[in-house]
């Protein structure tokens, strides 16, 4: 199966990500292959709603290089752990020498960037009159500082920018990125996004009573909501040969609601066809779906009825990493877009977790084990969020 | 890289002293800022139900207000456009609200939360103009322009569709201001076409983009014709790049954008 004319195949070169159960993609799939959720009750001293949260180990102690100092933030660090992995950092350094910091671009996905640090500040500066002496708004908060920031400890200096659209921010850089290297702007792109614990969505997923009491349960017949996690996470997308490649993608607009997803996913359905066309595909081609699964009530319900409009009822096996990770907002499309890309290199697709009794009025297959799946050769990933926007992803197994 | 060009088709824009296209060409001609500079009062937005209508922030109502205005000019559908939206700070009061929330009893208001998001005004456009298309949203500091014209241009050229591109910042309240002096909202949109997409009329003028080292192009300074209170809106650079329209085929203006810089050239009729 060949891309369609004008377009790249675009290899993953490279991953990183840190996520509620680990510091690198392989815990991650560990995870989800196990089903093991990294999601834990609230234990955050600065929030005191009652609910499950996807916080990442170590991002309080995580200090950056002193160079960066300007830059520290809850997301900074959390991008900085993604960063340093050593493989990643590498394989970056190894695109830079070969098409020149320049010919790199650099795309990344934010919801709420550091605004953890703007709410601290805020109450500080509604005390006392003064913004703090060590906060910056624009190397901390500014949508902009998470590129900025990245592509300073990366050493690239191509064009960049930040994608902000909500939940489906980090799915969407990797389209503007092939269209970037299609249009010959650069050679090689970083992708990725992070999004970080604030009490801004604490607040306001439970003020829309969309938080969950319980861990989220995607697709569950009990299931009552998110389970809100943080995460970072960045891949190098290249005109090179790597296991999986971006096979391509679609994107649309619900015209519907600012924060309900349409009833019927028709937005949804709309994104997922725009993918296959996009990749030259048929529905029977792709061989799993990594669904945004939420574990909202209405999510899913809409997710699973695009689903069946573009399989047939029951007719992809699906599963949503939200179970493990907890839902990372902005970070979410990069999260997904790695587990989907290790399902095909295993050749194997991951259970939906935590989930107890699947929701029998939905027409979807969900997964309730690992399933071996040898031979496949596309998958796809969806991410969705306010605002109606809506993103879907296809990735295509090399080998 | 193959040329980037593009049709500029209407231009919406809604900021102190500039109301319309031709008050803005009379200034550039002039080479002085306009008199005015009064805050300009934001419509309520027509294309929304009633409700949203109401509640519809100062950035919703300045996007849908910019938008109108480039749409009355456009030779394609509303519904038919991909859109960017480009932005600094991007929400304005809403954030000042939510920060205030946050900081006493914490009680958000289900009605405020999604307006605070960057991509409320372009899910709010989509829903005003029953516009399924993909909608994008870029924010990069006083970049936030030239990202977005970039992503503006190169979607129109991968899928031969016209996008409008609307560059905005809402005014910020005190004391956000102090973080980001932005004291007046201002936003202009642009509704663009790739080369060989047929339209019904030629468009105003014909552009190309092209990404240069900044050694070669460093970032023009701000026209004359804007005045001082411009510095730290990100929409600057989308009413200063119109200066072209005012000026021969073969002027260009130039913007920084990460590590590179951004070249907007005039082309001839013909070219």
């Amino acid at each position: 199966m060949s891309n369609p004319p004008g377009k790249s195949v675009l290899g993953l070169v490279a991953s990183s990500v840190v996520h509620a159960a680990g510091h690198d993609p392989e815990s991650l799939w560990r995870a989800a292959v196990e089903g093991r959720t990294g999601l834990r009750r609230n234990d955050l001293d600065w929030c005191s709603l009652d609910g499950w949260l996807g916080r990442v180990p170590g991002v309080e102690d995580a200090a950056l290089a002193p160079e960066f100092a300007q830059w520290d933030c809850r997301n900074h660090r959390l991008a900085w752990l993604a960063l340093r992995d050593a493989d990643f950092a590498q394989a970056v350094a190894a695109a830079v020498t070969r098409h020149g910091a320049p010919r790199v671009g650099l795309l990344l996905g934010t919801s709420t960037s550091g605004i953890r640090a703007t709410e601290q500040a805020y109450a500080r500066r509604r005390d006392d009159g003064r913004w703090p002496t060590d906060f910056s708004w624009r190397h901390q908060h500014s949508a902009d500082s998470i590129a900025r920031f990245a592509a300073a400890v990366l050493g690239v200096q191509g064009p960049m920018s930040v994608l902000t659209t909500a939940c489906s921010s980090s799915a969407k850089v990797f389209l503007t990125a092939q269209r970037w290297i299609d249009a010959g702007l650069v050679d090689a792109a970083v992708v990725g996004g992070a999004d970080s614990l604030c009490l801004s969505t604490l607040h306001g997923f439970d003020a829309l009573q969309l938080l969950s009491d319980d861990v989220c349960r995607p697709f569950d017949a009990g299931r009552r909501g998110i389970s809100i996690g943080e995460a970072a996470g960045f891949v190098l997308l290249a005109r090179e040969p790597a296991a999986v490649s971006l096979a391509g993608g679609g994107e649309s607009s619900d015209a519907y609601h600012m924060s309900a997803p349409h009833p019927e996913g028709r937005g949804a359905r709309d994104a997922m066809r725009a993918a296959l066309d996009a990749a030259g595909l048929e529905p029977r081609d792709i061989g799993y779906v990594n669904a945004h699964g939420t574990a909202t009530p209405a999510n899913d319900r809409a997710e699973a009825a695009a689903l069946a409009s573009v399989f047939g009822a029951h007719g992809v096996p699906v599963s949503s990493n939200k179970g493990i990770t907890g839902h990372t907002l902005g970070a979410c499309g990069v999260v997904d877009a790695i587990v989907t890309a290790k399902a095909l290199e295993n050749e194997l697709l991951p259970p939906s977790a935590m989930v107890r009794e699947v929701d029998a009025s939905l027409p979807v297959d969900v997964l309730r084990e690992a399933r071996p799946a040898r031979g496949i050769r596309h998958a796809m990933s969806n991410n969705f969020g306010f605002g109606g926007s809506n993103c879907t992803l296809v990735f295509r197994r090399t080998g | 890289m193959a040329p980037l060009r593009f049709g500029l088709h209407a231009i919406g824009l809604l900021a102190p002293g500039f109301d319309d296209l031709s008050e803005l060409r009379g200034a550039i001609r002039a080479g002085v800022p306009p008199t005015d500079d009064v805050p300009t009062p934001l419509p309520a937005p027509a294309g929304l139900p009633a409700n949203e209508r109401r509640r519809a922030s100062q950035a919703v109502r300045l996007v849908l207000a910019c938008a109108e205005r480039a749409l009355a000019d456009s030779p394609f559908a509303a519904a038919e456009l991909r859109t960017v939206c480009a932005t600094d700070e991007g929400a304005g009061e809403v954030s000042l609200r939510m920060l205030e929330t946050l900081a006493t009893d914490r009680q958000v208001s289900p009605l405020v939360f999604p307006n605070s998001v960057y991509n409320a005004p372009s899910g709010n456009l989509s829903i005003a103009h029953g516009n399924r298309e993909a909608a994008n949203v870029v924010s990069f500091g006083f970049e936030s322009f030239a990202s977005g014209l970039l992503c503006a241009v190169v979607d129109a050229s991968a899928d031969h569709r016209p996008v409008m591109l609307v560059s905005y910042d809402p005014a910020m309240p005190e004391p956000l201001a102090e973080l980001q002096p932005v004291s007046r909202s201002t936003g202009c949109a642009w509704i663009l076409a790739a080369d060989g997409v047929p339209t019904e009329n030629p468009p105003m003028a014909r552009f190309e983009l092209s990404l240069v080292d900044p050694a070669q192009a460093p970032a023009s300074p701000l026209p004359g014709w804007l005045a001082p209170w411009w510095a730290g809106h990100s929409s600057a650079s989308a009413f200063a790049a119109l200066g072209l329209l005012e000026a021969p085929a073969g002027s260009r203006f130039s913007m920084s954008l990460g590590g590179r810089t951004l070249v907007l050239d005039r082309l001839g009729d013909g070219a």
